[in-house]
């Protein structure tokens, strides 16, 4: 059984602020104490660089390192360890696929589909390669109620398409989009997939070999982990072939002043030194998650996100974005003559964090015709009561503005 | 409500947002000046015409926060046929009022000071000088053309 107060407990963060209600994880969420200490004793007990050390605290440190790789390909569903990469995080894993693969294979005349709800991430590396290369960048559209238009999609689709790149869940409404068959309308044209799975990752019962996606990308800081570090999935037959786009240290087979052989991948992507502390973070973030029994987590998050809706469909003059049918957790609506704003400010009085604004997706928000929403996003640690507390705030807020 | 609140959303803040002055999109000005804030969100324009140094015709329009729309439309009215000069002296006035480091002049301008809680509230003095940052700078490069 899911106990709330049981695994609020895990995040230290809520010790030293017992009245925060942090609604804003879409944009980061709060660490497990699990996470922090495991960091903490990486620096304290094992620091070493990895894959050059003789010594033992360098050994244990490489093995732990690459453990994380089977951990996170496990987590994920990845058939090897080797179709894990790690990077700074979803954008850089977005621009790596971006240079690394989609460059060399771009041209002229060629295009490349987005969606309307992309994150600024997912939108201007595809969008910088097009006017480079002269490419054209198709967008799916989506309607007034962030669904997106399947049947034009089908239409942008061509012998041209050279990548698809979607977002699974909308970081800005919510939005569930329907990948697999985005995925399976791509695939019938050859055309390879990458899913940005930075909100989805964790709320979505995952396993990348089923969803057959050519690249999977998220932020580990984003499912309790450290910020700074995050994962690019790739199937085996693109990483093989995609060349490199940082140089250095640790990725290499042989180097004279005439040539260079890169090592294998994945190695071959992580040049220089890799940031450890967070990957081995990552590797505790993993750990904490399988503790929980994955429907267990999603029971708990699909009802505390009915019952969100149902509360805030309830005040007067308050209006949600996206679909409400959608069990995303992030929630994204707006007061009637309020500015999402000034909404923020006042709920940050009553120690009650959300975001604010066009959430790195101004496009999104042009297409809607708003400057932007306020958003609640939800997860493990959240509870009713919190929902209940916001619904009272919201209604004192628009009885100050009347 | 507390009084943090009360101090940054001040009536004269709140009966400017909810009626700004001068708030009009016009066809046919000389200048158009847009202030966008990319995190926030909120986009003005600011129409205009510049007769012999002095502002003339000066109107807004646009969307922001009750902050950002209060201060734009104070701005408008404040610099309305205004020689280029005064209105730069205004605009560092104004100033006075939201920068932290500042003391507050004597005696005090009660539009002013209503943006002077924007000191309490870091994160939102953004709002209170976004119009302010864009005229003053567009009004300083004018002068020295």
């Amino acid at each position: 059984m899911f106990d709330v107060t049981k695994v609020k407990a895990d995040f230290p963060i809520f010790k030293h602020h017992p009245d925060l209600i942090y609604l804003d994880n879409a944009s980061t969420t709060q660490k497990p104490g699990a996470v922090i200490d495991g960091v903490k004793n990486f620096y304290e007990k094992e620091n070493a660089n990895i894959h050059r050390g003789f010594y033992k605290i360098a050994i244990e440190t490489s093995k732990n390192y690459q453990s994380v790789r089977t951990k996170a390909a496990n987590y994920l569903g990845a058939a090897d360890s080797k179709n894990i990469v790690f990077t700074s995080g979803t954008t850089e894993s977005i621009n790596l696929v971006a240079q690394s693969f989609l460059e060399p294979r771009l041209e002229a005349g060629d295009n490349v589909i987005i969606s309307a709800m992309e994150h600024h991430a997912n939108l201007i590396p595809w969008q910088m390669l097009c006017q480079k290369k002269g490419a054209e960048l198709r967008v799916i559209p989506m309607d007034q109620t962030a669904q997106l238009d399947l049947s034009g999609y089908k239409k942008m689709l061509s012998e041209k398409t050279k990548m698809i790149s979607v977002v699974h869940i909308s970081n800005s409404l919510g939005s569930v989009n329907p990948i697999e068959d985005i995925i399976e309308l791509a695939h019938e044209k050859d055309i390879p997939v990458l899913v940005d799975g930075a909100q989805s990752v964790m709320n979505y019962e995952m396993n990348i070999r089923n969803l057959d996606c050519d690249f999977f990308v998220f932020s580990a800081h984003k499912i309790f982990g450290p910020t700074g570090v995050g994962v690019l999935y790739g199937k085996e037959k693109w990483l093989k072939k995609m060349q490199p786009i940082q140089f250095g240290g640790d990725m290499i087979k042989e180097v004279s002043f005439e040539k260079t052989t890169f090592a294998d991948f994945p190695q071959k992507f992580e040049s220089g030194t890799q940031n450890l502390a967070g990957v081995i973070g990552l590797g505790h973030t993993i750990d904490y998650l399988e503790k929980f029994e994955k429907k267990e987590v999603m029971k708990y998050l699909e009802m505390l996100g009915k019952y969100a809706i149902e509360k805030l469909s309830a005040i007067e003059n308050l209006k949600i974005f996206g679909n409400s049918n959608h069990n995303s957790n992030i929630i994204s609506f707006n007061l009637k003559n309020i500015h999402p704003h000034d909404v923020a400010t006042f709920l940050a009085e009553e120690n009650i964090a959300v975001r604010a604004g066009q959430h790195c997706t101004q496009p999104a928000m042009d297409l809607l015709g708003i400057p932007g929403t306020i958003r609640a996003s939800f997860t493990i640690y959240n509870s009713t009561d919190e929902v209940d507390k916001l619904v009272k705030s919201l209604k004192s807020i628009q009885k100050f503005f009347a | 409500m507390n009084d943090r609140l009360r101090a940054l959303y001040k009536t004269v803040i709140l009966e400017h947002s909810n009626n700004p002055m001068y708030f009009e999109k016009k066809e046919v000005t000389q200048f158009v000046l847009k202030a966008h804030s990319p995190i926030c969100g909120d986009r003005f324009e600011f129409f205009f015409d510049i007769d012999d140094e002095v502002v003339n015709n000066l109107s807004f329009y646009g969307h922001g926060c009750a902050i950002s729309k209060a201060s734009a439309s104070i701005m408008v009215r404040k610099l309305r046929g205004q020689s280029i000069r005064k209105a730069l002296t205004i605009c560092a006035e104004f100033y006075n009022y939201v920068n932290i480091e500042s003391a507050l002049p004597e005696p005090m301008d009660e539009e002013f000071e209503a943006f002077s809680a924007a000191k309490i509230f870091p994160e939102r003095k953004k709002c209170a000088t976004l119009s302010w940052d864009e005229m003053s700078d567009f009004l300083t490069k004018y002068q020295n053309q």
